[in-house]
């Protein structure tokens, strides 16, 4: 387990490798002079300060060792301040990484509690009325853009309804209840795209196991179907499932960047989102770095619990 | 005599393993194709997919005849109408014709992804192909190179790129060309690994080695003995890789990072219709039910697909 433990984040480093040089020639692709985009307009201006950064880049040296010294302030959390609010970046992408937490583990939640006794219950009555109805609904659930779940959420609960706020963030240290208020509709939004995901994938892994021998033995030892499938088949199949569903973190944060743009929830990905939107480089440049980072530990963690959690894995 | 029994069976394995005539083909492909239908009957997922499809290829194909108005023309004597005889889907707020804006916005969409994807498998195939073929180091480096790709967010890659295609000011079909790339290339890992593993399968087979005997070069081997034994894995995840990348395309348009208005596109009009979606709640339906059927087809046929050629799965 050691071994595979070290082996995994060894292999991490090629990863990190190639997203901090795709982030890095980002920069160097843009149209017009490096100094002028990581800086801004109006100090660009200022021929001293040009100078005093050109060196501070070493933009008169080769490529590679502007890339040791932009990798060198980067690993210090020094990605430069950003081109609108002037305010260090670190500072900023740290304040947002919360939400983006907070919404990204309730929508898990919710899929979770949604897909885990629909994907077994369609295991369960294989070839059901009750299967056939949840194949078609997760089906069609992978297949609804949560852009557009969204949108015709807002529309009926927000402003045909007026239910609930149709975008907005309260902090849930400030106050919960006006917090979840606000939460209710992205999180849903989040958890239902999810939701169709983990069910198929319970269902599956749910097939799975009940066609493994011990199913047979514990029935033939007399222990009741409920038994049988909650206690014994469903805790293994959950196994796998929950691995995957936290692989699914990825694709799941790359949709906060268009869900957390329509309600307007301070994370991480709308704080890329405006920046692409106002040209802000320094910013785009250190989101998307942060966000890799965390999609590409995350996933090491899953891998990592999987093997904790499912001793067997190691020894194929 | 042993000299004569040795070309005999020389002989007997050219024969055996010679290219096939004109004839001999169409006969076999009319043969494939009368199968595939019948095959196509089991899964009745499959089915209903494989027929939206076609009807979305044809009303795709038949847009320049039955898209009644040009979708960018604005008609101020007819501002956001309602559904009618003249106008299927009603009118945005410049008075373009919403049903013309769907048909032209979807050939544009359904083109990049299918492009998209054969990029993808363009490069993914020789890839996976040779690597699975030559086996040792080779594949090692290979596959290797394949993981660090896979563990790299593609949503963060898009995100980067269009944002160069955006300050570069790429508009149009250099917009539409950068999609292309950056789709297809993401979907280039996956495609290699699959065909990859498929063939680490085939090439322990006899008739492999029967055409290593008569000596046949390697590369005709691999891609033209090995390959098409290899292709059905992947034809089953190109389709549902369409489905996503349709579903990427529509969220980047969403966030206005894709082509800039006024060319007709699902994403993008979808984002508009928000700030009408008070008066007017229709006109963000229409481009959303495009999307969904678009997808859904593709997952549909995809789901129904691996049914057909993995009955292990169907029984379940």
């Amino acid at each position: 387990m050691l071994i595979y433990a070290i082996n995994r984040i060894l292999q991490m480093i090629p990863v990190l490798f190639v997203l901090t040089v795709v982030v890095f020639t980002f920069v160097q692709l843009l149209p017009g002079d490096v100094i002028d985009t990581l800086i801004g307009d109006e100090q660009a201006e200022d021929p001293e300060l040009r100078k005093a950064l050109e060196e501070e880049y070493g933009l008169d040296k080769p490529i590679y060792v502007q890339y040791g010294i932009w990798l060198g302030k980067a690993l210090q959390g020094d990605f430069g301040k950003s081109l609108i609010t002037r305010r260090p970046i670190s500072v900023e992408l740290f304040e947002s990484i919360p939400a983006t937490v907070y919404l990204g583990l309730v929508g898990i939640g919710i899929s979770i509690i949604i897909a885990v006794p629909l994907g077994s219950l369609a295991a369960v009555k294989r070839n059901s009325a009750t299967d056939y109805i949840a194949q078609v609904t997760s089906l069609i659930g992978i297949s609804i853009p949560e852009f557009w779940f969204a949108i015709m959420a807002v529309l009926v609960f927000s402003l045909h309804l007026g239910w609930l706020p149709s975008s907005g963030y309260v902090s849930p240290f400030e106050d919960l209840g006006q917090s979840l208020l606000y939460l209710v509709l992205p999180a849903l939004a989040v958890g239902f795209r999810q939701a169709a995901y983990t069910t198929r994938l319970t269902r599956s892994s749910m097939l799975d196991e009940m066609n493994k021998e011990y199913v047979d033995t514990a029935r033939s030892l007399g222990f009741s179907e409920s038994k049988v499938i909650y206690k014994y088949t469903l805790r293994n199949a959950l196994i796998p499932t929950i691995t995957i569903s936290g692989l699914q973190l990825a694709n799941l944060l790359g949709g906060t960047v268009v869900l957390e743009t329509i309600f307007a929830w301070p994370g991480i990905g709308q704080a890329i989102y405006l920046a692409i939107i106002d040209h802000d480089y320094p910013l785009i440049q250190a989101g998307i770095l942060v966000l890799g980072i965390i999609v590409v530990c995350v996933n090491l963690l899953v891998d990592l619990l999987y093997r904790v959690l499912n001793p067997r894995v190691a020894l194929n | 005599m042993a000299s004569t029994e040795l070309q005999n069976g020389r002989r007997s394995i050219e024969e055996a393993i010679k290219p096939p005539s004109l004839a001999e083909r169409m006969g076999r492909y009319r043969l494939i194709m009368a199968d595939a239908l019948s095959e196509l009957y089991k899964s009745k997922t499959a089915f209903i997919g494989a027929l939206m499809i076609v009807s979305l290829l044809i009303i795709l194909l038949l847009t320049p005849v039955i898209a009644k108005y040009d979708p960018v023309k604005q008609d101020y004597g007819a501002l956001r109408q309602d559904a009618s005889a003249e106008h299927f889907f009603g009118t945005d707020r410049y008075g373009r014709d919403i049903y013309s804006r769907v048909l032209w916005g979807g050939r544009r969409l359904v083109a990049i992804a299918v492009f998209a994807v054969i990029f993808g498998l363009t490069l993914g195939i020789p890839y996976g192909v040779l690597s699975g073929y030559y086996g040792g180091w080779v594949d090692s480096i290979a596959m290797r190179a394949v993981d660090g790709l896979l563990a790299f967010p593609g949503i963060l890659l898009y995100l980067l790129i269009v944002t160069l295609a955006r300050e570069w000011h790429l508009e149009g079909f250099w917009n539409d060309l950068i999609l292309v790339f950056a789709l297809g290339f993401a979907f280039f890992p996956e495609a290699a690994r699959l065909v990859r593993s498929s063939v680490l399968i085939e090439k322990q087979k006899e008739y492999v080695e029967a055409s290593h005997t008569i000596g046949e070069s390697d590369l005709y081997i691999a891609m033209r003995q090995i390959l098409p034994n290899c292709l059905s894995p992947l034809i089953v995840n190109a389709t549902v890789r369409l489905g996503f990348v349709i579903l990427i395309i529509a969220a980047l348009s969403f966030l206005g990072l894709g082509t800039p208005p006024p060319t007709p596109d699902w994403g993008a009009d979808l984002s508009a219709a928000r700030d009408h979606m008070e008066s007017n709640p229709m006109i963000a339906v229409y481009p959303g039910l495009a999307i969904c059927y678009t997808v859904l087809a593709f997952n549909l046929f995809g789901d129904g697909l691996r049914d057909i050629i993995d009955p292990r799965m169907q029984e379940r």
